[in-house]
């Protein structure tokens, strides 16, 4: 490459000049063949040099002349080089021929500071903006606006708009001057309408080049945003002006105001978009209040027309106003009486969040005022009214969880981590603390913001960086409305868009990957904040120790926290900070790990359904565990256990109440595989081996607390991780089931084989039987609910030899043994062993030798002991051997060669229908027992069990002790239709989800549906039910069951 | 508390009103009454006034037998017959009863009316009612047991110079109007002592509070004048039954979405699925629109009563009609249900032909041919052959087809629905446990 000469003027760097094409590379043009040719362009060189030298030199450096380098060097700060230089030089064909030409070519030789910057402005705007660029080539004469390099005063944009309608900005209500063909020759003078477009665009242009050439613009975000209001609410004024001049009396009798809401009424206008505005009327003095309502009509909607119609100079922006009382349905204005009116009567709380940012901006301003004056108060007395928390909660989910909309990644607005989330988060603090503190409520984020840090409601730190995210969003969303004017809040996706966004916002390096990690990081920072914002000044309310040791900085009232509390939807908010304090007080690292978890935690406990109790025993299990190293590890380095451990506590009673009897269980929360299920086996081991540490009782000695209670520990941890795995989706109903009936499996053989050691003990030999536990019900069908006893039957054999009476009293003392260590007392629960399906029931021995069954089962077997019969598993003791004995024993007489007799299956209707009637407790509504209930889970059971008997000597599938196997059989050999099965199974397994839920929430066996609607939704969120569905869900649950009977009716009792 | 309630309390102490009797009704649709002071009324707006429901038919479950009575201000009413210089003033308002939660009872008929009507407010319709009443006059007082004595022996449209039942009608449309329910049009009907009361049209839960309401004034001013009246179906066994002809239409706005101009009876195509609708759920929902085993009598005893599913264009033997169009009012299309009798509960009765209805056009169902003769007058071959079923022949009957419609337990809640079937299955099994009069005078001489 040739080593190019020294430039003229030696600026702007010592050494070499570059060559063109890499100059214009440098300074970020794309296309550099096309630069150069456009820095050739006739009127460009006339206007910038009067055309003397060609730009480019003719060598092969192509070195550009001193005045081209320079402006490409200032276009090489822009947001798109080449656009800027090509609207330039369409720009300059204008101005060429015009008077401004040595104006201009003053301002782009930029020999000043001052005409260095105002270059700057023009460029920012040429490049930045092509709907302002379109707009000047248009006006090449508006240039001008963009030589001010400070706002001007506040009120002005008013008076300019004012006087371009040809509208007295002096009078107490302008109208603007109707068009008079005579008075200009009837020529050049536009239409009002246009006249409006123009000035406001011209100013807009002004504001735009100071904005896209500010060096920060998160800076300059704030006034940015302020004077665009202004302008907007000098728009406004000025279309009331157009709209009273289409009147005859220039609608005199009418008095007018215009509210601001939204964005224009918080001063923190965009670029574009939809003017949010409400109108209110009265009539002036002295005429009628009818016809100044119908005047008032006329005006508004010749107001909106005014600016939202599309002309030759086009259109402005839409006047939206929906917020008005009744929304689109609702007449456009109304008298101030009639807003109160309605404010009073009908609003609804998201109305007077919206009232929030009311401000008059246009009209009346009397009458404005008198508007915020008596609608105000009513914003701050909204919260008293009915709902309001209900009405929170649904606010504070709608910003905590978002909705996947289409293009919610790149949407700066809605999606997750976006403006939505800034602003709802202030407006819901506003609510919340501005009643009773009226330093909080300025109607603008930012401002509202910096209030609410100041007087003690939210961090210094966090709330800086929210306005520092904020502006940043803000500037970003300013700049891709800038580029067509257009309102949209979705980032462009192709590379070029992005790459002048980036670069608008100064990021010129990389400009797409900078800006993309620039804004992913905003956003995950939003979100956090918004946590923190709203759930860590809590803990300041209940520090003892100073707010800086405590990693605060600000201290929340007592009152403002218990404010806070309530919001989020505790009931008992004083009660909840007791807590609070209890788990956060002191300088321990406890403490301070606490402080770190507990905001977050907070937010989660508020999602379940009872946030109170699932605080309180937060509490109590922390308090217990104390400092344990592992456990505070565990929450503060595992998110999704401490997350899993607030939704499990205040989902649900059961869980908790398990917990508590022994905190360490705890460490079940850490992660998946520690609630993953283990089979029989395994529970049983791990049972033996706590019954080993524990030392037995020496023979003969008194009873002490019997080595079983520590299985029965066992069993409880495994009642916890299945209840928690349950709650966290990880388990199906079929997988509690089998988990449930396992651990029950387990304790029994655990137990049996302890109850068989003692009695050897005691008399000090082997034991002269084999025994075994059969599992009848439920737990014959691993089909455990929570709330579930153990059926079973006992079953002995004498070993060869042995004596049959003291076999049997040996039998006898291990099963009363048995019972007795899985009843007694103690700090772990037990487990109720029912044996009252025996042969001859309660009156028969509990325990009997094989074969006694089968002398018993020749000579008396009813068809209710058959029907019983087909849900035995052998469970525990010798299930190998006496186990396959005895079912060879029972197997004929449940699955019946001959299937099931006319006789006895009107037997086993006649006791059903008969249980219908006795077995229900009194008391007890029929349509919301789960169990015994109408199509509940005995009917469904009773209906499968008729079909076993009938069929399951022919079709070996049914041969099982499981419902839902069963059902399945039964339409595969054809003795059920497809759809009544379908319909079974689910029924089933709805009512079977419904008792395992309802015996969570409660924490205790329970067969009715809950009555009362906070059960109800508590039972109805464990089913997966969105909160609130309390009554839906009921309909539900009697809907399916009243299906169910139908076919129970059907084809159990063969109606 | 919200303007209307302001203006009830404004006005109870401008009338110098004593008691405000708190209204509502019971599943079966027998008007409950509560009386309470004026300065309970403020706090009965706010919270509400708690009663024992469980001593209420089907108004609540043992377990939560706690309600609550919430007055609804817009229903306010003075009553004018209980007021003189003697008696202080006295005036009603409905009430919507809640459960201790604060939520709207499910087993409130009209809570059930409500629901049917924000389901159709969802679909974007108001359904509005326009009812005849029909009922008869008998001398007092009521002996029980005894057949009962009108107090005229004219017929339909007949003038009764001089006669009781015109002072009575009169008095009885004053009445009502002065309580803000428009009376359309009233004249004598086909039975001796048998009138007909038609009240203008309006939205169904307005017209279900005015049908309770004109029940009760009836009655009252009957007992002033020394007279009863009565809306039993079918009183005496030789005249005709007392129907509640309800003419039915729905609007989408301003709109009647029944009209179509051009179309056949301009009817439009909504018009015809809500008939379809209607048609096709009949047998359903007649255990509600005809509630008691003395409904059936009037139902199957021939005469203008409609026994059989189907519809015409003014055929007074359908059981939809469509009323005669007249030109240039396309506002004033509607069916008219014929079924339907005087002593039904009218929310639910509403609420489940609003249903059918709704469901018909949800669902696009094809309305079937309209029938052109007189339906009693075909031979029951004939009417097999064009696809006409009859109504169910009795409530047992009617009872049966109830218990499996989804639609029915659907309208009106599973709580209301099982308790409904219960309490008509009691019913029917005390009927079916009389010996009639009939039984006695047939069977006894010859067995």
């Amino acid at each position: 490459m040739a080593v190019p000469p020294p430039g003229p003027g030696g600026r702007p760097a010592p050494g070499r000049r570059a060559t063109g094409p890499a100059l214009l590379a440098r300074c970020g043009f794309d296309g550099a063949e096309r630069a150069l040719r456009l820095l050739e362009d006739a009127a460009l060189r006339e206007v910038l040099t009067a055309g003397r030298e060609p730009a480019v030199s003719a060598d092969a450096d192509r070195l550009l002349d001193e005045a081209s380098a320079s402006l490409v060097r200032a276009l090489g700060l822009t947001a798109d080089p080449d656009a800027g230089l090509l609207a330039l030089v369409r720009w300059c064909s204008g101005v060429v021929a015009g008077p401004d030409v040595e104006d201009v070519r003053s301002l782009l030789q930029a020999a000043t500071e001052e005409e260095a910057a105002a270059r700057a402005r023009l460029l920012a705007v040429l490049g930045g903006s092509g709907a302002l660029a379109d707009h000047l080539v248009r006006h090449p004469a508006h240039w001008r606006a963009l030589l001010a390099a400070d706002p001007p005063a506040r009120g002005h944009a008013r008076a300019e708009l004012l006087a371009a309608v040809g509208a007295d900005p002096d009078a107490d209500v302008p109208v603007a001057g109707r068009r008079d063909p005579a008075a200009d020759g009837g020529a050049g003078q536009p239409e009002p309408v246009d006249a409006l477009r123009v000035a406001y665009r011209r100013r807009l242009l002004a504001l735009a080049g100071r904005d896209l050439a500010s060096e920060e613009p998160t800076a300059a975000m704030p006034s940015v945003a302020a004077e665009l209001a202004d302008l907007a609410a000098a728009a406004l004024e000025a279309a009331l002006a157009i709209a009273r001049s289409e009147l005859p009396d220039g609608g005199a009798g009418c008095r007018l105001a215009v509210l601001g809401m939204g964005k224009t009424g918080g001063r923190e206008l965009n670029y574009l978009s939809d003017v949010d505005v409400v109108y209110v009327v009265e009539p002036a003095e002295g005429a009628d209040a009818a016809e100044a309502l119908a005047t008032g009509g006329r005006l508004a909607a010749a107001l909106q027309r005014a600016c939202s119609a599309h002309t030759a100079e086009g259109s402005l922006w839409e006047v939206d106003a929906g917020l008005r009382p009744e929304g689109k349905n609702g007449p456009l204005v109304r008298t101030l009486d009639s807003h109160l009116e309605y404010y009073r009567r009908w609003a609804k709380t998201w109305e007077f969040q919206a009232l929030l940012k009311a401000r008059p901006v246009a009209g009346d301003a009397e009458l404005g005022r008198a508007y915020v004056e008596a609608l105000r108060p009513m914003v701050w007395s909204a919260s008293e009214r009915e709902g309001f928390v209900e009405d929170v909660q649904a606010m504070r989910r709608r910003v905590e969880s978002h909705i996947p909309a289409k293009d919610a990644g790149r949407q700066l607005k809605l999606g997750p981590g976006g403006l939505r989330d800034v602003e709802f988060s202030v407006q819901l603090l506003q609510m919340v603390h501005g009643r009773a503190d009226s330093r909080l409520r300025s109607p603008n984020t930012l401002e509202a913001l910096e209030e609410l840090t100041a007087y003690g409601y939210i961090g210094r730190h966090d709330a800086a960086e929210l306005d520092r995210h904020y502006r940043l969003l803000r500037s970003l969303e300013h700049r891709l409305q800038l580029h067509r004017l257009r309102r949209t809040h979705v980032l462009p996706t192709a590379e070029a868009d992005l790459r002048r966004l980036g670069r608008a916002l100064g990021l010129r390096a990389t400009p797409v990957q900078q800006l993309e990690d620039l804004l992913r990081g905003t956003r995950r920072d939003v979100r956090r904040l918004h946590e923190k914002l709203f759930y860590r000044p809590l803990l300041s309310a209940v520090a003892r120790l100073s707010v800086a040791d405590a990693g605060l900085d600000v201290r929340l009232t007592p009152e403002a926290a218990r404010e806070r509390m309530a919001a989020l939807g505790y009931r008992d908010p004083a009660g909840a900070l007791r807590h609070l304090e209890a788990l956060t007080s002191g300088v321990s690292r406890r403490a301070s790990i606490q402080r770190t978890l507990l905001p977050v935690m907070l937010q989660w406990f508020a999602d379940g359904a009872d946030p109170d109790a699932g605080l309180l025993a937060y509490r109590r299990v922390s308090d217990h565990l104390g400092g344990s190293q592992w456990y505070l590890t565990m929450l503060r380095d595992s998110g999704a256990a401490a997350e899993r451990l607030a939704h499990v506590l205040s989902a649900a009673e059961l869980p908790a109440e398990l917990l508590l009897r022994s905190p360490e269980s705890v460490a079940v929360f850490a992660d998946d595989d520690r609630l993953a299920p283990y089979d029989r086996e395994q529970v049983v081991e791990a049972m033996e081996a706590a019954v080993q540490r524990r030392p037995e009782t020496p023979a003969g000695s008194a009873a002490g607390p019997s080595p079983v209670l520590a299985a029965r520990g066992v069993r409880r941890r495994e009642l916890l991780r299945t209840s928690v795995a349950d709650l966290v989706g990880l388990r199906d109903l079929d997988g509690v089931g089998r988990a449930l009936a396992d651990a029950d499996d387990a304790l029994l053989e655990v137990t049996l084989r302890a109850a068989v050691r003692t009695v050897e003990r005691r008399e000090e030999r082997p034991l002269p039987t084999r025994l075994l536990v059969v599992g009848m019900g439920r737990l014959g069908g691993r089909e455990t609910g929570y709330g579930s006893d153990a059926d079973v039957l006992f079953v002995h054999e004498p070993v060869p030899g042995a004596d049959e009476g003291q076999a049997q009293a040996a039998a006898q003392a291990v099963v009363a043994e048995l019972r007795r260590s899985l009843s007694e007392a103690g700090p772990e629960p037990g487990l109720d062993v029912d044996a009252d399906l025996r042969p001859e029931g309660r009156q028969g021995p509990l325990v009997r030798s094989l074969e006694s069954y089968r002398a018993y089962y020749a000579r008396w077997s009813a068809p209710w002991e058959a029907q019983a019969l087909l849900r035995a598993r052998p469970v525990a003791g010798d299930v190998a051997g006496l186990g396959a004995r005895f079912r060879e024993l029972v197997d004929p007489l449940r699955w019946p060669a001959a299937g099931l007799s006319e006789a006895n299956l009107r037997e086993v209707r006649r006791i059903k229908a008969r249980v219908e009637g006795e077995r229900l407790p009194r008391g007890a509504d029929p349509l919301r027992h789960i169990k015994l209930g109408r199509g509940g889970i005995a009917d469904v059971e009773w209906t499968v069990q008729v079909l076993q008997l009938a069929g399951a000597a022919e079709h070996p599938g049914l041969r099982t002790t499981s419902t839902v196997p069963a059902l399945a059989a039964a339409v595969e050999a054809g003795l059920l239709d497809a759809a009544d099965g379908a319909e079974l199974r689910a029924t089933w397994e709805f009512t079977s989800r419904v008792r395992n839920a309802v015996v969570l929430w409660h924490g205790k066996a329970k067969d009715s549906l809950p009555a009362q609607r906070s059960a109800l939704d508590g039972v109805a969120r464990i089913m997966g039910w969105p909160p609130g569905s309390a009554r839906e869900f009921e309909e539900e649950y009697l809907r399916v069951t009243r299906h169910a009977r139908a076919v129970v009716q059907r084809v159990f009792y063969g109606d | 508390m919200d303007r209307q309630q302001e203006f009830v309390l404004r006005t109870i102490e401008e009338r110098d009103i004593r008691f405000v009797r708190l209204w509502f009704t019971d599943v079966i649709g027998t008007l409950k009454s509560v009386a309470i002071a004026p300065a309970e009324l403020e706090g009965a707006f706010g919270e509400g006034i708690g009663f024992d429901g469980s001593a209420i038919e089907g108004l609540s479950r043992v377990s939560e037998s706690d309600m609550l009575l919430r007055p609804d201000p817009s229903t306010f009413q003075v009553l004018p017959w209980r007021t003189d210089a003697e008696h202080p003033g006295t005036a009603r308002i409905f009430c919507d009863v809640h459960t201790p939660d604060g939520e709207p009872a499910m087993s409130d008929p009209r809570n059930v009316l409500k629901r049917a009507l924000d389901r159709a407010a969802g679909l974007g319709y108001t359904f509005y009612t326009h009812p005849e009443i029909e009922f008869y006059l008998f001398k007092g007082p009521l002996e029980r047991g005894a057949v009962p004595e009108p107090v005229d022996y004219v017929g339909y449209f007949d003038n009764v110079p001089g006669g009781t039942t015109h002072d009575f009608r009169r008095t009885a449309i004053s009445v009502l109007e002065s309580m803000g329910i428009s009376v359309e049009f009233s004249h004598h009907e086909g039975g001796p002592g048998q009138n007909e009361i038609d009240l203008r049209y309006a939205d169904a839960l307005t017209t279900a509070d005015n049908v309770m309401t004109f029940r009760t004034v009836l009655k009252e001013v009957a007992g002033e004048m020394g007279l009863y009246c009565s809306f039993m179906p079918k009183p005496l066994q030789a005249q005709p039954g007392s129907g509640m002809h309800t003419h039915l239409s729905l609007f989408q706005g301003d709109t009647n979405a029944f009209f179509e101009a051009g179309a056949q009876y301009q009817l439009s195509t909504t018009g015809r699925q809500f008939i379809a609708g209607i048609l096709r759920h009949a047998a359903e929902i007649t255990a509600v629109t005809n509630q008691f085993v003395n409904s059936y009598k009037r139902l199957w005893s021939g005469g203008e009563a409609p026994s059989y599913v189907c519809w015409g264009h003014n055929n007074r033997s359908a059981l939809v009609r469509v009323p005669m169009y007249k030109p240039n009012k396309g506002q004033s299309v509607r069916v008219e249900y014929r079924a339907l009798d005087a002593a039904a509960n009218p929310y639910l009765a509403f609420a489940v032909l609003l249903s059918a209805g709704l469901k018909g056009i949800e669902e696009g169902y094809e309305l079937p041919e309209g029938a052109e003769d007189d339906v009693w007058s075909l031979t029951s071959q004939e009417r097999r052959a064009l696809g006409i079923h009859p109504l169910p022949s009795s409530l047992d009957h009617a009872i049966a087809i109830m218990e499996d419609s989804e639609l029915v337990a659907q309208t009106l809640g599973e709580g209301v629905f099982d308790f409904f079937l219960r309490n008509k299955r009691q019913e029917w099994a005390e009927y079916r446990a009389q010996v009639t009069p009939f039984e006695l005078q047939r069977f006894l001489p010859l067995l």
